[in-house]
């Protein structure tokens, strides 16, 4: 999309970090590595070809016209279209060589970064924002492609080109070599400052069309709000703000540009009027030949152009190498929840047990758990309740290792679930969250992302289960509709459902329900709830109520308060103990009566 | 596109096209009409520029005829040529600025042209569009049409340098110049042929990339749902599904790469050795000198980037045509829903012997999709001052009532009326800003606590600013954040809990005194155990004002002076909460009230 080019300071890569990119850029093209060989064979014969026809035009003016010989003219023009030629079937071959390289590793980035994403445990997400995972999966990767379709490639024959013509200009004449890189300081210290001074522009540039993209992304998606209260006007004038200031960080970056390329074309036509000056005066003196100096003039241009595409290429190659330098900071990141190398499967069956857990969040100052314990057995319901931000979700999703603690244990079957396979954790402890997400696509695929081999009539069922089968068959595409983005199609309500029917499909020895503060009607909540206490039937629950009636089925309660449990029994135990839960039960009635 | 077209039906719809394209055309001249001038400009300083490109070869060639081989004044000719060098840097680096920064102004001028259309468009369009394909309306089809302008004065050099060089050359040796010149053409068409070949692919490529960003946003997004169901393998597969596509796609533009670009690259030297070939036995047979062979050499490298320009210059014109035509469609698209030709005004509250704020829908008759109406035969009166609350079953078009009465869709059939005045005669803005609303799904903007509050009143003072804070309970947690009313808040803020955001929704609803207040499941996200806090707050704040509460609870419910129940797309029964209970099942039915009031007696009991 937008130019990528630019460095941070921050991002600046040290040449030892350089260094142990470009090796471990290696290592992951390992597969590729044949390929990679045979495209640099071919840059060399290209570059060579493509050099040689200064000289082979020089041998036919020199040998041939001048010296009055036919044969050698003519043996120039065959020579001269074999290399034409030649030229022409190894830049084919390198094409595909190259971009069959780059793409493929470009593919395999893609796919280890995302894995990688998956394996880390949820305070790796609680770190990195959502906007910033998926740069790195997008712009980063991206940025890297123009680098593999031509920056590769050209960064390498400008390279090589340089140096053959150098070699070149040197079997001539050293005399003139010396007189075409006259300008080369000059070239050298204006290259340096132009890219120093381009990376600054790119970089602002680069900020500002962040913030312009993500002003745009709110300014559609909160268009309800804003039409709602009529602040088009406003919002269209910070809008306008910042998209001027866009364009003046892109003024100001051709601003740069532009005395750098005028140098540029001046200094091409300054060497050949150096060339002419001391070159005609070397000829006079008899230093060298007319052809030579001819062929220099030529020449100038094979050694103008690698210099100028190598430094306009600086800033891709080092952009790349802070993309990789990224990226690589996310495989390089051990999943704080991971498989243990001798991990085993869990039970299909057992006592979930907690034992004297303790849980900071990364950067919070206070623990979320203290020193909490506590055991369901198998069949049993436990309701976890309390007030807002006591550590009742937290304490659900340590029961699923959603997270690890940093003290205590958490065992199902007698197995700690820091000792148990993966795929076995996530089959037999489900934890539904409190935010149903929707994802765009269809009912249906919204629901097999709770079990992706569900069969249509087992979505149905599950449908069915939570008493909403009429309720989606009113509409004409049934369990196809289109939900859209997050489900904008669906009214706030028909979403839970939704989000609730994927409990539904699951089949786990465990099933955790962290229950949403409802959108839902009364109505239909009892009748989910009783979908649901269907559904708990048999299993192991435990969920976090929001809800008397919820509270009231659970075989035991624990009242969170505080990060620790606080009171634990049944609802007429708890009741009588008049402390917490009594409160609670209290305004939870409240709310569900007509006098407060 | 139907796979079998009649004629009169292909002839149609390539005339649509067509005029579509015109139409893509017209947006661009009118866009550049302003920057005439600068236009005009870049292009004279792009023509000078060539002309001195094109002159320098020439005088080289003099330098080294008079100079080197006639031991003519060698310093004076390195000087002109200098000073050449001097005159040709200045200028292209001119040219460059201008035809930069005029393609710049234009892309600005244009995205805010097309976001400020996009924030107007009804609601109904916004149901359908895709936020990412807006997204890249504005910034790659965007992008697309300012890489076309950034051309147009090098275009005009690249002709005016063609044209120079080939008369050069047809005047020095017309054969010779046959002989040079006759791959030259095969570089533009190939060049041409290249870009329409490349462009469906790259769009296809950015189309791949988009869809990957897209699973890559959501499983991020609801990274909860993804492990809670240990549904990571079924993102993965999504994914590598993605970028299977990519790569497929991008090996196609490999393929078409390889069949042009080394081809373009190899046919300027084929020209190069028929020179040297037939003017090599020229200039023996005396027809020509060899100052001019190698003068001839160095016109064929003038001539092979203007012409691979003007082929890329075509193509990208192409695919200017086309983001063009795609903007067009967006801003010809006209809202559904606009500022009458002719307004009335509310009356406004001066000699206040009656409130304002009195609501009347009218056998309203609204579905989303007209056969399909969620509304019918909807009638609901609402005094000035009452507040209603509206229940109903989920789905049943609540929140399509609130709606209807912000004219976010129009009715079907029948009439809204605001103190008498049917909506569709209000100025929008005016009717909007009568209207305090907060959305069951509250959405907050990346911004301070304070100008979240004051997005219906920018130059709110901080009294009033937190007098609404007050009033929707919102001040004292407000004032616990780390920056207070300073805090950035939003998807990229300090995050806030659920019934947190409803009471800055609350807030940023009352602060510029509606008419009407509609509060939409206002209360949802809050813990019963703050709800009375709350209840509260919207007591105070509903009072005298015409309020609509969309609620479920029953406490909730009880703020209403009246209840509204929906049911079977239409106003099923009004009246006292009390009475609809004890007369109305489908009423209890809906908030399952048996159940809930036998529970409520039971925690007495036991107290
Ligand atoms: N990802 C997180 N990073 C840092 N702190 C967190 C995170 N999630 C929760 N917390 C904090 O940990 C504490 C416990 O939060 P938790 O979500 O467990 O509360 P809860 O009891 O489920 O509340 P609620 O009823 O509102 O859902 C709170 O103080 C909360 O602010
Ligand atoms: N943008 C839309 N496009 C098409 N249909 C929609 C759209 N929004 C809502 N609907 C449908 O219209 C009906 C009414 O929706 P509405 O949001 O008004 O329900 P509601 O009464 O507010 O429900 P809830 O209590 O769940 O919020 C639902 O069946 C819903 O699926
Ligand atoms: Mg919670
Ligand atoms: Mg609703």
């Amino acid at each position: 999309m937008w130019h990528a080019g630019g460095v941070s300071d921050e991002d600046r890569l040290t040449r030892a970090q350089a260094r142990t990119i470009v090796g471990r850029v290696f290592k992951m093209a390992a597969p590729f590595r044949k390929t990679i060989y045979l495209a640099f064979g071919c840059v060399i014969v290209t570059t060579s070809t493509t050099l040689s026809a200064p000289v082979i035009v020089r041998h036919g003016i020199d040998a041939g016209i001048r010296a009055k010989n036919t044969d050698a003219l003519n043996t120039s023009v065959v020579i001269y279209l074999i290399v034409v030629s030649l030229t022409y079937i190894f830049g084919r071959l390198l094409f595909v060589f190259v971009n069959k390289t780059g793409e493929s590793f470009l593919r395999v980035l893609r796919l280890a970064v995302f894995k990688q994403m998956q394996r880390q445990s949820m305070a790796f997400y609680d770190r990195n924002k959502a906007g910033v995972l998926v740069a790195r999966m997008t712009a980063d990767i991206e940025s890297m492609s123009e680098l593999v379709q031509f920056g590769l490639l050209q960064f390498l024959s400008a390279a090589l080109m340089l140096i053959f013509a150098v070699l070149v200009l040197l079997v001539l004449s050293w005399q003139l070599t010396i007189v075409a890189f006259l300008v080369m300081p000059i070239l050298v210290l204006a290259s340096i400052k132009f890219q120093r001074d381009s990376n600054k522009a790119y970089l602002i540039v680069r900020e500002r069309v962040g913030a312009n993209l993500s002003a745009l992304q709110e300014g559609i998606t909160t268009v309800r709000v804003i039409q709602a209260y009529a602040q088009e006007d406003e919002v269209n004038r910070k809008f306008q703000i910042s998209n001027r200031s866009l364009f003046a960080a892109h003024e100001k970056s051709v601003r740069v540009s532009t005395w750098y390329f005028a140098l540029i074309e001046f200094s091409g036509v300054f060497a050949s009027a150096l060339m002419i000056g001391i070159g005609g005066w070397f000829v006079h003196r008899g230093t060298v030949t007319l052809g030579t100096v001819v062929a220099f003039v030529l020449l100038l241009s094979s050694l103008f152009d690698p210099v100028q595409q190598l430094s306009q290429l600086y800033n891709t190659v080092q952009s790349a190498g802070a993309a990789l330098n990224k990226l690589f900071s996310i495989l390089d990141a051990t999943p704080e929840v991971d498989e243990h190398h001798s991990a085993i499967d869990l039970p299909t069956t057992g006592e979930l047990k907690v034992s004297n857990l303790c849980f900071t969040y990364a950067g919070a100052d206070n623990p979320a758990l203290n020193r909490v314990s506590i055991s369901v057995g198998i069949g049993e319901k436990l309701a976890l309740v309390g007030p807002t931000g006591a550590g009742k979700s937290t304490l659900a999703k340590l029961m699923a290792r959603l997270y690890d603690p940093q003290t205590g244990t958490v065992e199902f079957g007698g197995v700690n679930l820091k000792m148990a396979t993966m795929y076995s954790l996530r089959n037999r402890i489900v934890v539904v969250p409190q935010e149903g997400f929707l994802f765009n696509g269809s009912i249906r695929d919204n629901l097999r992302i709770a079990r992706a081999d569900a069969t249509d009539t087992e979505i149905e069922s599950a449908i069915a289960a939570i008493g909403a089968t009429e309720h989606f068959a009113q509409f004409s595409d049934g369990l196809d509709t289109q939900v859209r983005e997050r489900g904008s199609r669906l009214s706030a309500g028909e979403r839970q459902l939704v989000a609730l029917a994927r409990a539904a499909l699951v089949d786990p020895a465990v099933l955790i329900l962290d229950e949403a503060t409802s959108n839902l009607d009364p109505g239909t909540e009892a009748e989910v709830e009783h979908a649901l206490e269907r559904l708990m039937t048999g299993r192991t629950v435990i969920v976090v109520a929001h809800r008397l009636s919820t509270v009231q089925r659970a075989d035991k309660i624990a009242v969170i308060a505080d990060a620790q449990i606080a009171e634990l029994g049944t609802h007429s135990e708890l009741l009588a103990l008049n402390g917490h839960y009594a409160q609670l039960a209290n305004a939870w009635a409240q709310s569900h009566s007509i006098t407060s | 596109m139907p796979l079998s077209e009649t004629d009169s039906e292909v002839s149609a719809r390539i005339e649509f096209e067509q005029s579509q394209r015109s139409e893509g055309w017209k947006l661009l001249r009118g866009l550049l009409r302003d920057q005439r001038r600068n236009l005009v400009v870049g292009g004279i300083i792009g023509i000078t520029w060539a002309s001195f490109k094109v002159a320098i070869p020439q005088i080289t060639k003099f330098a080294i005829n008079d100079g080197i081989e006639k031991n003519g004044p060698l310093l004076r000719w390195a000087v002109i040529i200098a000073c050449l060098g001097v005159v040709t840097g200045v200028l292209s680096g001119l040219r460059r600025y201008v035809a930069f920064r005029e393609s710049r102004w234009a892309e600005t001028l244009l995205r805010e042209r097309l976001f400020g259309h996009v924030l107007g468009l009804n609601i109904g369009y916004h149901d359908k569009a895709q936020t990412g394909q807006l997204m890249s309306r504005a910034s790659s089809d965007l992008m697309q049409i300012q890489a076309f302008i950034v051309m147009i004065p090098i275009t005009l050099s690249n002709v005016i340098q063609i044209f120079a060089v080939a008369t050069i050359l047809f005047i020095t040796d017309p054969v010779l110049a046959i002989v040079a010149m006759l791959p030259l053409p095969f570089v533009n068409i190939s060049a041409r042929r290249f870009s329409n070949r490349i462009h469906p692919i790259s769009v296809a490529v950015q189309a791949e990339q988009a869809q990957l960003a897209n699973v890559v946003e959501e499983t991020v997004s609801g990274v909860r749902v993804v492990k809670g169901f240990g549904a990571e393998q079924v993102q993965f597969k999504k994914l590598e599904k993605e970028a299977n596509d990519i790569f497929g796609e991008a090996m196609k533009a490999a393929k078409i790469r390889s069949n042009f670009l080394p081809a373009i690259d190899v046919l300027p030297a084929l020209g190069a050795v028929g020179v040297l070939g037939v003017g090599g036995h020229r200039v023996l047979s005396g027809q020509l000198s060899i100052g001019d062979l190698v003068a001839f050499n160095v016109y064929l490298t003038l001539l092979v980037w203007p012409l691979r320009n003007i082929g890329m210059i075509v193509a990208l014109g192409q695919r200017a045509a086309a983001a063009l035509v795609r903007i067009h469609e967006v801003l010809s698209t006209i809202s559904d829903i606009k500022d009458p030709e002719v307004h009335q005004t509310f009356a406004t509250a001066t000699s206040s012997t009656t409130q304002l704020g009195a609501v009347k829908f009218d056998h309203v008759q609204f579905g989303y999709d007209p056969t399909q109406p969620v509304l019918t035969n909807f009638n609901l009166e609402i005094l000035a001052g009452e507040s209603i609350a509206i229940v109903g079953a989920t789905g049943s078009g609540k929140s399509t009532v609130a709606r209807l009465l912000l004219r976010f869709y129009d009715t079907n059939n029948g009439h809204v009326f605001i103190d008498g005045v049917d909506i569709r005669k209000i100025k929008l803005s005016e009717l909007r800003q009568q209207i305090g609303v907060v959305f069951e799904d509250t959405v907050l903007f990346n911004d301070t606590v304070t100008n979240n509050i004051s997005f219906a009143e920018p130059d709110a003072a901080q009294e009033d600013l937190e007098r609404a804070a007050k009033l929707a309970g919102a001040h004292d947690f407000i004032l616990q954040l780390p920056n207070g009313y300073d805090t950035i808040i939003g998807e990229r803020g300090f995050s806030l809990s659920g019934g947190q955001r409803q009471r800055i929704a609350i807030a940023r609803a009352i602060i510029s005194d509606p008419r009407v207040l509609i509060l939409d499941d206002a209360t949802s996200a809050v813990d019963p155990s703050k709800e009375g806090e709350i209840r509260d707050a919207m007591r105070t704040v509903m009072s005298g004002r015409t309020t609509i509460v969309i609620a479920h609870r029953p406490g909730t419910i009880a703020l209403a002076q009246r209840v509204v129940f929906i049911d079977d797309s239409t106003v099923a029964a009004i009246g006292k909460h009390e009475e609809l209970v004890s007369t109305n099942v489908r009423y209890r039915e809906v908030l399952a009230n048996m159940e809930q009031s036998k529970t409520a007696k039971n925690i007495q009991a036991v107290k």
